[in-house]
């Protein structure tokens, strides 16, 4: 049994990441995380908003990660996604105005509509703060 | 014969019009590169995702056990075409040679020939509106000046919608009419069925020894999922592709039309020398009879 298995993460705008890694976790959009080893059982499902890790050389790295799909097959891990960025692609201060911005919109939101999409912002800019901020080692 | 005065008038507006069909054809080289790059960057996510979608196509086929939902049946069982829905695009500005005259004869002969009824019509760009007004249709909805980053809002608003179509059962198929692009400087108009799709049927067993993949949380829901991203995916490339075509199609057009400026240029120079070289010579004749009389 090999040791490792192949991440790949697409998105529409670009390649994002591709490499032999020991284990990977990623959020799907309705049964939690999923954390991969090689070797595992080949699943097709479909990719919630969160943080990807894998671990790579025994350290900790993240991805960002909006939805999409996942194949999983026993060599490996391939991550269509909707929107992906490593973390030295995140604008730490766009972040964080964006944050304030959404913020701002689901005090004055009217509708559920409008909600849901200041909620959904609120996320995306709190997932990127998250990978951003976050100390590598440290568990979410 | 035209006076001196007035080929200089016009070699001058020849220039200005040379002047300008460069600065056009620059910018669209630059415009080009820039929609060439995005088609290039999605062709790998394009290509993986129709490796899933066959995957999983090639997995529900071989289970007698699993029940194909709606959504199953836009990839696996066709339903007869009788009503589709047509998007059309072509670009928001003419100068680009043959690029929305071309598509829109395929366009014009897809809709002539069409047997099934179109009940919704998308078009994309100002000349694929105005396309539609000639043939007497009604666009459900128009796409004007939507710029490169905008493309994706218009993709997954397309195929939101054509998927929920399709799952009440409102269309049984959808077409996209664009410039395929084969070149910077060679484009082919395209009729493309986006779904339901066909399966290259050489790829059916070729995986069968495989251990087949667990969907979860269970088959019909990932294709319920898999189908607006495969179309979105696809709808995306075709307007890159259309983007860059029009690009190509318009650098193309412009080089052509400042190469002709140029010689045009030159022959109307050669014609002013010749009359300037002629009112001296009846001059000098004029000063010369004088002079001898």
């Amino acid at each position: 049994m090999a040791q490792t298995i192949k991440l790949e993460v697409v998105t529409p705008e670009r390649p994002v990441f591709s490499a032999e890694v020991a284990e990977v976790q990623f959020p799907t959009a309705s049964c939690g995380y999923y954390g991969i080893l090689p070797g595992h059982t080949p699943v097709m499902t479909e990719v919630g908003d969160g943080l990807l890790y894998y671990i790579q050389e025994g350290q900790k790295h993240w991805l960002t990660v909006f939805g999409g799909f996942a194949e999983v097959g026993p060599e490996r891990v391939m991550v269509l996604a909707r929107e992906s960025e490593t973390m030295d692609m995140i604008d730490l201060e766009r972040a964080e105005s964006s944050r304030q911005r959404a913020l701002k919109l689901l005090k004055e939101a009217q509708t559920e509509h409008d909600m849901a999409i200041a909620q959904a912002k609120l996320d995306a800019s709190l997932i990127r703060l998250q990978a951003a901020g976050h100390p590598a080692g440290h568990g979410f | 014969m035209a006076s001196l005065q007035d080929i200089r008038r016009r070699i001058r507006s020849v220039k200005n019009t040379q002047q300008v069909t460069k600065a056009m054809k620059m910018i669209s080289a630059v415009k080009l590169r820039k929609s060439q790059e995005r088609l290039v960057a999605l062709r790998p996510y394009a290509s993986k995702m129709a490796e899933v979608v066959r995957r999983v196509v090639v997995r529900i086929k071989g289970d007698a056990e699993i029940q194909p939902g709606p959504a199953a049946q836009a990839f696996l069982s066709p339903r007869e075409e009788k009503r589709i829905r047509l998007v059309f695009v072509a670009s928001d500005k003419g100068l680009c040679g043959g690029f929305n005259a071309n598509v829109a004869k395929a366009a014009t002969a897809f809709v002539a020939h069409c047997p099934s009824e179109i009940v919704h019509l998308d078009v994309v760009g100002k000349r694929a509106v105005e396309w539609a007004k000639k043939q007497k249709l009604t666009p459900t909805k128009e796409y004007l000046n939507i710029p490169l980053p905008g493309l994706q809002r218009v993709v997954t608003e397309i195929s939101a919608s054509a998927s929920a179509q399709y799952h009440d059962g409102e269309i049984d198929a959808l077409y996209v009419v664009y410039n395929y692009f084969n070149s910077p400087v060679a484009q082919t108009p395209t009729v493309l069925r986006v779904f339901p799709m066909e399966l290259d049927p050489s790829f059916e067993g070729k995986e069968a020894g495989q251990v087949s993949h667990l969907l979860e949380p269970d088959p019909n829901a990932v294709l319920e999922t898999l189908l607006p991203r495969f179309v979105e995916t696809e709808l995306l490339r075709n307007l890159l592709e259309s983007s860059a075509s029009e690009h190509g199609a318009r650098m193309a057009a412009m080089d052509k039309a400042s190469n002709n400026a140029g010689e045009m240029i030159a022959k109307l120079t050669l014609t002013m020398n010749k009359i300037r070289q002629a009112g001296i010579t009846n001059q000098i004749i004029e000063i010369v009879s004088g002079a001898n009389a």
